[in-house]
């Protein structure tokens, strides 16, 4: 069996594609077989659907409802599938802190993984960065971990540009970081910015110094990062160079890779530097099965992203990177993962391939306003240049999916399939925001802390319901949360159906659309032991409007909608029924709705293995 | 406010714990066992919610592309 998870692919697209014959092996596969959409998970995000596609459950199986969740103890927020900390004990020594033991990483996915249950009926397996598997859980195959993979530094990607302007705004950007610099005698001399150092107290971020000499008449610029010297110029970007951080002397450093890109030489100095990966070959954190897996696939394929999200698309959103820069960005993730596959496919010969791809996903997030002139961000210059940009990766997945087919014979079935669709992301609708001025929030007047901290000035004694994620909506309930006042039972489920209509009967003051489509209760929707564990109540937006940017983690920004102006332009954090996925398979398919929570059932039946009685689905191949 | 309390360690344990604190590299016995005192009523306390540690999970959060 050999399955091909192609994140974000859109069924109206592909029919487009397919139309105007751009996409022959995905045509030829729908005529031969089957083409269907392919219901997505509530709410549809990647790591809720995945998840739902892993295990074969919904979110109350699998705990995982959101990219974020809340601890409703102290409202401390963290990402959904997985935990990395530091060592639990530690001594000091004057300035220095001594880990006892190492840290760990802790996947928070509950139920069984469809691999597992291959590796327990001895079927061979191979699953290439499938979403929600950091760090990846015991497997008898290789596997290498996808989406929920950190950077070094433990975040979910920070870049770091370097610049001698004036003018540019320093310090923390979204993502990123902005380094001034000097230029002096055509030197510049500065550091690379590692993960924390935790061997000394008050863990400041380690660094690694490099410099950098600009030619004084070429655009070129050689740069010297621990004894590696290389040129480049202007517009060119590095291959992957290693980087050591000593975080103490003898004892303890953590090996990255990165890539450096000399946006400009003259007249101002700009450097970029991508976010510092875990280094496959030296993984300072778990990040395959076998664990040597990901170093012989580097011998393979030479260097690869190992962040999950690989695609910088804060460095596009801050300005630092332009269409054209983000687009040979893009184009080396997809370049690796074609690498990968044209390396592990041809040793498959038994068992389930299973093989990601995310450049559908991440580039419609970042390109879909330039071919969308509703779109606030719709640039009409751009929109001639790269307009066609996303349309070539269709056709490159269109590609490696004939690659598949030539090798496919009568015994093997094929599927490829998405978590989910993509629609356009015009409006922010600020849910937060929306609770405080409707009177289900009370704010503290004449608060003067950090109003950017989640709910800083939230009275919680007086506040029935909040929002967290990009889709969740809660009730501040009594004996749940730390400051609860909402009875459960009756009082509960009254003001949540008070909520949900509310929520229904919002329109867009512009035009009149319903901004919000469908608001599903848990109670209602959920089925499993982890069913009560997270939002009360999943807001799904029409297309065109998500969740704004800040109220996601617990801010007020003062208006209630404003227009999306950011690149990020294309979304599915929507009401589920809007972006479903696609499913294609070489066989008839007679399931005129399959869901994600079929296809781990599809695969065991393939097997001869009987589903658990967890999963909620069934075969698509089965008759119903 | 707080005052002090003293407690009386002797014989194994003692020998134990001066083991363990020069095995670590402790300055005295008292800062080894300070210490560790402070790590096991840490977990079972409520931790202090410490505005810096909220803003760094924050900031690894913002690397997400869909969260500004």
């Amino acid at each position: 069996m050999i399955i091909l998870g192609v994140d974000g692919l859109d069924p109206d697209l592909l029919t487009k594609f397919m139309a105007e014959g751009k996409m022959p092996n995905f045509a030829k596969l729908a005529e031969q077989g089957s083409f269907r959409r392919l219901t997505t998970s509530i709410p549809p995000q990647s790591p809720v659907a995945w998840s739902n596609l892993i295990t074969g459950m919904n979110a109350g199986g699998h705990g995982i409802f959101d990219f974020i969740h809340r601890d409703p103890k102290n409202f401390q927020l963290y990402f959904s599938t997985s935990k990395v900390e530091g060592p639990a004990h530690s001594f000091s020594i004057g300035k220095w802190v001594i880990p006892l033991g190492s840290g760990s990483a802790e996947q928070l996915r509950h139920g069984k993984a469809f691999w597992e249950i291959l590796d327990e009926n001895h079927v061979h397996n191979f699953v290439y960065r499938i979403p929600a598997n950091f760090p990846p859980i015991d497997a008898k195959g290789k596997t290498l971990s996808g989406m929920g993979t950190p950077d070094l530094r433990g975040t979910y990607g920070t870049f770091t540009f370097y610049t001698d302007d004036p003018t540019a705004a320093v310090g923390a950007v979204e993502g990123g970081e902005v380094v001034q610099v000097d230029v002096k005698n055509n030197r510049v001399t500065t550091n690379l910015i590692g993960p924390d150092n935790t061997f000394l107290r008050n863990a400041p971020p380690s660094t690694e110094p490099f410099t950098v000499d600009v030619d004084p008449l070429e655009s070129v610029a050689r740069i010297d990062l621990q004894g590696q010297k290389f040129v480049l110029k202007e517009g060119e970007w590095s291959g992957w160079l290693p980087v050591e951080f000593q975080l103490m002397p003898f004892i303890g450093n953590v090996k990255g890779i990165c890539r450096f890109y000399l946006k400009q030489a003259h007249p101002r100095f700009q450097l970029y530097v991508s976010p510092i990966n875990i280094d496959p070959s030296n993984p300072a954190l778990p990040i395959s099965t076998p664990s040597s897996y990901s170093r012989d696939l580097a011998k393979e394929i030479g260097e690869y992203h190992t962040q999950g999200i690989a695609e910088d698309t804060k460095a596009l959103t801050a300005g630092v990177l332009d269409d054209k820069e983000f687009l040979q960005q893009s184009h080396t993730v997809l370049a690796e993962h074609r690498r990968a596959f044209d390396a592990e496919f041809p040793k498959f010969h038994e068992g389930l391939f299973f093989f990601y791809f995310s450049s559908l996903d991440l580039n419609a997030h970042m390109l879909w306003r330039l071919t969308d002139p509703q779109s606030p961000s719709y640039d009409a210059a751009a929109a001639a240049q790269y307009g066609g940009a996303l349309e070539e990766f269709y056709e490159q997945i269109d590609q490696v999916l004939g690659e598949v087919m030539a090798r496919l014979d009568s015994d093997t079935t094929l599927l490829v399939l998405s978590d989910h669709g993509f629609a356009p992301y015009r409006h922010s609708f600020n849910l937060n925001t929306w609770l405080w001025k409707n009177g289900y929030i009370t704010r503290k007047e004449g608060f003067t802390g950090d109003a950017t901290q989640p709910f800083a000035d939230v009275d919680w004694s007086r506040t029935r319901a909040y929002g967290i994620g990009l889709n969740g909506l809660y009730l501040n309930v009594r004996s749940r949360e730390r400051e609860g006042i909402v009875e459960v039972g009756a009082p509960a489920d009254a003001l949540l159906r008070e909520i949900q209509q509310k929520l229904l009967d919002i329109r867009d003051p512009k035009d009149g659309s319903p901004v919000i489509t469908r608001v599903d209760l848990a109670s209602e929707v959920y089925q499993g032991p982890y069913a009560r564990s997270g939002p009360d109540a999943l807001v799904g937006y029409n297309r065109g409007y998500r969740s704004g940017w800040q109220t996601i983690l617990g801010q007020f920004p003062p208006d209630v909608m404003e227009e999306n102006t950011n690149p990020w332009s294309g979304d599915h954090c929507m009401d589920y029924t809007k972006v479903p996925g696609v499913l294609l398979s070489n066989r008839k398919i007679p399931a005129q709705t399959p869901a994600l929570t079929d296809i781990a059932p599809t695969i065991l039946s393939e097997f001869g293995i009987a589903k658990t009685k967890e999963m909620m689905g069934q075969s698509v191949f089965q008759t119903r | 406010m707080f005052g002090s309390h003293k407690v009386k360690i002797e014989g194994e344990l003692l020998e134990k714990v001066k083991q363990c604190s020069d095995a670590a590299g402790y300055e005295s016995v008292d800062e080894f066992v300070i210490h560790m005192l402070e790590k096991e009523t840490n977990k079972i306390l409520p931790q202090d919610e410490s505005n810096t540690s909220k803003e760094d999970i924050q900031k690894r959060l913002r690397g997400l592309g869909y969260i500004e």
